[in-house]
């Protein structure tokens, strides 16, 4: 510095230097002459150039963050949670061999009273929104005729019923025909979107089953609480489950068991697939295992004549280290597998079978796991090994079995769809009676799980959303892709579309476009730019930045402030001298 | 009783004939899945035994339901199949070199089963060429699930190239790359294994004890996947998919303790139970075939064979049932079922157990022991192919691949005398971008004399790399004359930089150049067996099978420059100094006012100075001790005082002693 200072070229501030020593010298505390101001002025400007090129800087270092709609996200989860998605339904009653004194508006009114007390606001219900007509045919005649073709067989009676509400103006509405006919009061829930009432029912009476009809079975699925919670619905977000049949032979050295599943795919799973077509894409495939020991214990019943296992051991039933399942490898990522097993037992623990909690022997054999999938335990006909055979001679499953086996897994995958598994409902009011489709699902259990499917996905479309916002908002120096903020935008934008159709009563297009904010919220989370390792932390970029400026921050600071004090000190002495000066 | 069954036995015979024909027909169109164990063991001439495992899955394929309902077959794969249009595909998982001067090059063992270190994969596609790589890519991270391996490594575009030659079929569709870094262990084996029906619960691969095949001096595990066609129109009937596992043991040694000092030449003897620790109890019920093979080869077999002779001499042996003609050798613990003898003068034996027919309750423990000292050697290939880089230091090399005729060919020179005998070698090179080779350096060398390259060279592909791209390939059909006794291919190369975030986590260790592989169409490793039972063993068929003589060579590794990891760092902080430094001296420079402090100085000379001197005095004389604090007395007067010449010859010797101490230290 020294060496700088002598040299010819910074002569200038000696110069001035000498100018100003001539007066200074008598005295230390006034001085004649103006302080200087270049010296400040060149300190100050390095300081204000630095501190005007921090932004600019601090923009170069900037990370890209596409902007998310935070506040949208909150609004729309706490949206979705505070009033649950609701559908606009339309009843229809029609009462025959009534002679009601009231107005029909009046017992709309009173249905419509009952049908609030029991609806529950979940999620895919009707909530406040729904309709209520009230049709009432008058003369006995007719109610006799009515109620002898109605108890000659169900399923006659169940397509006559629906001509006769078509009359009435049937579609989408849900109708229930009740019949005052002398004699024991039978309830019967259709395949289509109607059920009837027929037998010796008070006025009262008749129109609380009908609203009980109307909200447990109709709009509820006849779901009890505590099954099945609702929330889960095992469909993938691609929209898309996969059915995976797997045949498990504990040991083949026992009995080897196959299955013709390329018949019973085509006669018993073709239609149920078809049937579930709105509601999910269902594809199917086979594999038999062999050599899967379960890894709970069982033990020998003689009260039974079997080998009991009990709803206790369960958990541990599924063997997750030798039931080599897998996933599959056709389905994408993104698609929901639900596993449905068939477990031979060996020689040694067979008969096999499920003991109920009640002490009971179940009657399926089987059980499911929600969102995992079901068990069937199936004993070969004879428990007895053929030991003399070192060759053991690959069975076939009778079609007879196969198709009670196939029955119990349909069940399992309806109880997993969230559905009753049975044909019986209980209410408070009294049995009804489910008839059952071919097609494995009747089309108001699928409008069940259609609205069921539109409400979770948009929960889950919330609930995804939720946790990126969180994610997003707690690590700030993380790259956000353009892509990930459109992916938001567009998500949020058909859930808005989704619960806009719902409350018009348009399920397809709601369906689809809940499908796929739930499939663009996924998307977006599971960005693999969120994963990156670019991840550029505070601490990270302090420490290439740091060797730089502070050092010089703290000379250009320290020299402005030295600068500034010895400005303000020599001003003052200069005004000083002048005041000494005035007064002399 | 017996009358009319005679009368009407050749007529029925004659009506169910054409039916049984038609059966026969419809069965063999109509496969059923199949599936079959082997094992087939095989003595090494360097007192080692290989256990080669055979599974095999049949699956047939259907138009409709194609790849959705299976039994025995695999699901993973045959939806892998269906996904992703495979033609065929070969996937190994090797640890371990194949010693081809030892082990033998010429049977379909070593050409079918001995593979580069690491991972090695090809697919042939069943697609249009432009969706070729997007399937590869698919394909690789499905396996790298499905096998718990970095596979998905294969998929950027710099590992995989498309070669044409050296694989037999398909033009276009095949891609093919390895990994020869990828370690293996038992976590690829259990998902392998996972695809045999019984997997290692039962059958032959109950076996497969852990420790022992990973203690191995060589295993390679393989999943190859074939297309069935059907015999009448050639279309695809069927996939076929093959495991094997080949495993090169050292058996302990039975006869260890007793030093006898003829015994020590003798082979050591073994049994299944000795070599895995565990014996085969009972097959796999679901295995149409189960079977163990216990081969002698060629040059065994020829030696058994005089010393039969030798010994005949003195016993006047009646010639028994010729099964047991060379087995004065060695004793067998177990009787073979049958024995299977290749055609031809000097040919190689296979003894074979069913293992069906062993009770369960016996445990099936194959033993062989030696009785006299035995030294044979296995077939070689037509050359012993070896590649070595040469050069030294960071910039630059060169690859040389050598070729050395062994005693096969020189038995050639001396049949084909009259006409001049050519023999073709097809050789594949890979190299990775980053090694630049530089193609017209090829050079060739014949019997250590330089040839010109045109006169051999058949045919030649080359595929320049493209950095970061892909990588450079080179494929040469090469005609070699007979009588050569060496060739030496050399090609030249730089060696390139990578960006600081390619270079992977271990970079010091260097780049490894995957195997190039060398192939002899003209020969075929084939066993041909007489075969009397008309067995239909996969693993005998594939013996069979004619498919041409492919050895590999070494994993290169080339050391690259490494930069230094945390340069970035040092940079940033070095130039920030530099910086801060000019910026702080700057600063102070415009901003000093140098004629006033100097005035500012002397006017405190007279009290603040002296004051700091005698500070300064005090502190350097507690720096030399005490002894000297009288003579700093004196000398307080001047500052010159302070850098005494004393002090100055002690640092100069400190600094003196430092330096011989660096310099003899190292």
């Amino acid at each position: 510095m020294a060496e700088i200072s002598d040299s010819p070229s910074t002569s200038k501030p000696v110069e001035e230097n000498t100018q100003t020593l001539t007066p200074q010298i008598d005295s230390k505390t006034t001085r004649n002459t103006k302080p200087g101001v270049k010296r400040l002025i060149i300190c100050v400007s390095v300081l204000f150039s630095f501190i005007l090129g921090f932004p600019l800087l601090w923009k170069s270092i900037e990370i890209y963050r596409a902007p998310l709609p935070f506040d949208r996200i909150d609004s729309f989860s706490s949206q979705v949670e505070s009033n649950p998605l609701s559908f606009p339904c339309s009843f229809q009653a029609v009462f025959i061999g009534f002679d009601f004194k009231a107005s029909h508006s009046e017992v709309a009114a009173a249905i419509k009273r009952k049908i609030s007390d029991l609806g529950r606001g979940d999620c895919g219900g009707c909530g406040g929104n729904y309709s209520v007509a009230v049709a009432v045919e008058r003369g006995d005649v007719s109610a006799f005729d009515f109620g002898a073709k109605l108890r000659s067989d169900d399923e006659d009676a169940d397509e006559w019923v629906r001509s006769v509400v078509n009359q009435y103006g049937g579609g989408h509405a849900y109708s229930v025909v009740v019949v005052n006919e002398g004699g024991e009061v039978r309830s019967v829930v259709g395949k289509y979107r109607h059920a009837w009432i027929v037998g010796r029912v008070e006025e009262e009476e008749a129109v609380l089953r009908v609203a009980e009809i109307f909200v447990k079975v109709f709009v509820n699925g006849g779901d009890e609480e505590g099954l099945v919670r609702s929330e889960f619905m095992p469909v993938g977000a691609d929209g898309r489950i996969v059915l995976s049949f797997s045949l498990l032979n504990a040991d083949p050295r026992d009995w080897i068991y196959d299955w013709n599943f390329r018949e019973i795919d085509k006669t018993l799973l073709q239609p149920v697939i078809e049937a579930l077509q709105p509601i999910a894409n269902i594809s199917v495939e086979s594999q038999v295992l062999y050599h899967t020991p379960k890894s709970s214990f069982s033990y020998w019943d003689d009260k039974h004549g079997s080998h009991i296992f009990t709803a206790k051991d369960l958990p541990f039933f599924v063997n997750s280290n030798e039931w080599h399942l897998d996933t599959s490898v056709a389905a994408g990522g993104r698609s929901k597998v639900l596993q449905l097993v068939v477990y031979i037992p060996s020689a040694k623990e067979c008969p096999l079978q499920l003991k109920l909690p009640n002490g009971d022997i179940s009657k399926t054999n089987g059980f499911i796991s929600p969102m995992w999938g079901g068990v069937v335990v199936w004993n070969p006909q004879s428990c007895i090994k053929d030991l003399e055979s070192n060759d053991p001679v690959r069975n076939t499953i009778s079609h007879q079995d196969l198709q009670m086996l196939f029955e119990v897994l349909m069940g399992q995958l309806r109880q997993l769809l969230g559905l009753k598994s049975d044909n019986l409902y209980v209410g408070e009011s009294g049995t009804s009676i489910l008839l059952g489709s071919e097609r494995g699902f009747t089309e108001w259990e699928l409008d069940v799980l259609s609205r069921k499917h539109i409400c979770f996905n948009l929960l889950s479309c919330t609930t995804t959303l939720g946790s990126l916002s969180r994610l997003v908002q707690s690590l700030p120096r993380m790259i956000i892709m353009d892509e990930i903020g459109k992916q938001v935008k567009f998500s949020l934008e058909a859930a808005k579309f989704a619960q806009s159709n719902a409350s018009i009563g348009i399920y397809d297009a709601s369906a689809v476009s809940s499908r796929q904010s739930r499939s663009l919220a996924e998307d977006a989370f599971f960005h693999p730019s969120i994963m990156s390792i670019s991840y550029y932390s505070f601490e990270h970029c302090f420490a290439i930045y740091s060797p730089f400026f502070l050092p010089v921050i703290m000379h250009v600071l320290l020299g402005a402030l030295r600068e500034w004090k010895r400005y303000k000190q020599e001003s003052r002495k200069y005004l000083a001298a002048k005041a000494k000066e005035k007064v002399s | 009783m017996a009358l009319p069954p005679k009368a009407t036995f050749p007529l029925s015979l004659f009506l169910l004939l054409p039916l049984l024909l038609l059966s026969l027909v419809l069965a063999t169109t109509t496969q059923q899945e199949e599936f079959s164990e082997e094992l087939l063991l095989k003595p090494l001439p360097d007192r080692k035994i290989l256990a080669h495992f055979h599974f095999q899955n049949e699956a047939p394929l259907d138009a409709d339901s194609f790849a959705r309902h299976h039994h025995l077959f695999p699901k993973s794969i045959s939806q892998l199949v269906q996904k992703f249009h495979i033609k065929s595909m070969e996937l190994s998982f090797t640890q371990g070199r194949w010693n081809y001067e030892r082990w033998g090059g010429f049977d379909p063992i070593s050409s079918h089963n001995a593979k580069p270190p690491g991972v090695e994969l090809w697919a042939v596609f069943d697609v249009p060429p432009h969706q070729v790589d997007a399937s590869w890519k698919n394909l690789t991270h499905s396996l790298s699930g499905l096998f718990c391996a970095s596979i998905n490594f294969l998929e950027s575009s710099t590992t995989y190239s498309a070669p044409e030659w050296a694989f037999q079929s398909a033009l276009g569709s095949l891609r093919y790359g390895t990994l020869p870094r990828e370690a293996v262990c038992t976590e690829n084996l259990t998902p392998w294994l996972k695809l045999l029906p019984c997997r290692d619960k039962a059958g032959l691969s109950s076996l497969m004890d852990r420790p022992s095949i990973y203690r191995s001096f060589y295993h390679s595990q393989r999943l190859h996947l074939t297309m069935s066609s059907a015999p009448s129109d050639g279309s695809r009937s069927g996939i076929i998919l093959e495991q094997t596992l080949t495993v090169v043991l050292q058996p302990n040694d039975q006869n260890a303790d007793t030093n006898h000092v003829s015994k020590a030449k003798i082979q050591p003897s073994w049994s299944l139970s000795s070599i895995f620790g565990r014996k085969i109890s009972g097959r796999c019920v679901l295995a149409k075939l189960s079977t163990v093979y216990l081969h002698a080869d060629k040059g065994l077999v020829a030696q058994l064979e005089n010393l039969h002779k030798t010994t005949a001499q003195f016993a006047d042996n009646d010639t028994g049932p010729e099964d047991y003609r060379v087995n004065s050798g060695f004793k067998l613990s177990v009787t073979p079922k049958r024995v299977h003898t290749e055609l031809g003068k000097d040919s190689s034996i296979l003894y074979e157990y069913p293992i069906k027919d062993y009770k369960d309750t016996e445990q099936f423990d194959l033993g062989l022991s030696w009785e006299h000292p035995i030294v044979w050697s296995s077939p070689h290939a037509p050359f012993y192919a070896s590649r070595f880089l040469m050069g030294s230091g960071n910039e630059r090399g060169a690859i040389a691949i050598s070729l050395k005729s062994t005693e096969m060919t020189q038995g050639l020179v001396t049949n084909n005398i009259e006409e001049r005998c050519k023999l073709q070698v097809n050789v594949l090179q890979v190299v990775p971008w980053y090694v630049k080779v530089y193609y017209h350096t090829l050079q060739l060398l014949i019997d250590e004399r330089p040839r010109v390259l045109t006169d051999f060279v058949e045919r030649m592909r080359v595929s320049p790399s493209e950095d970061k791209v892909s990588p450079g390939m080179m494929e040469l059909v090469l005609q070699f004359p007979c009588e050569m006794k060496s060739a030496v291919l050399s090609i030249e190369f730089d060696k390139g930089f990578l960006h600081i975030d390619e270079y992977p986590p271990d970079a010091n260790q260097g780049f490894d150049i995957p195997s190039a592989i060398i192939s002899f169409p003209d020969f075929n490793a084939a066993l041909q067996f007489y075969d009397k039972s008309q067995s239909k063993s996969p693993l005998l068929s594939k013996l069979q099978e004619k498919s041409p003589v492919l050895s590999y060579t070494e994993v290169l590794l080339v050391p690259l420059t490494t930069p230094d990891f945390s340069m970035p760092y040092n940079v940033i902080t070095i130039t920030c100094t530099v910086f801060a430094l000019y910026f702080g001296s700057l600063v102070n420079v415009l901003r000093r006012r140098v004629g006033e402090e100097e005035r500012l100085l002397k006017n405190k000379d007279a009290s603040k100075a002296v004051f700091l001197r005698r500070v300064l005095t005090k502190l350097s004389a507690k720096l030399r001790g005490r002894p000297l604090e009288s003579t700093t007395s004196p000398s307080s007067s001047s500052s010159s005082s302070f850098v005494s010449p004393k002090l100055i010859l002690r640092v100069l010797l400190v600094a003196g002693i430092a330096i011989a101490w660096q310099y003899y230290s190292q």
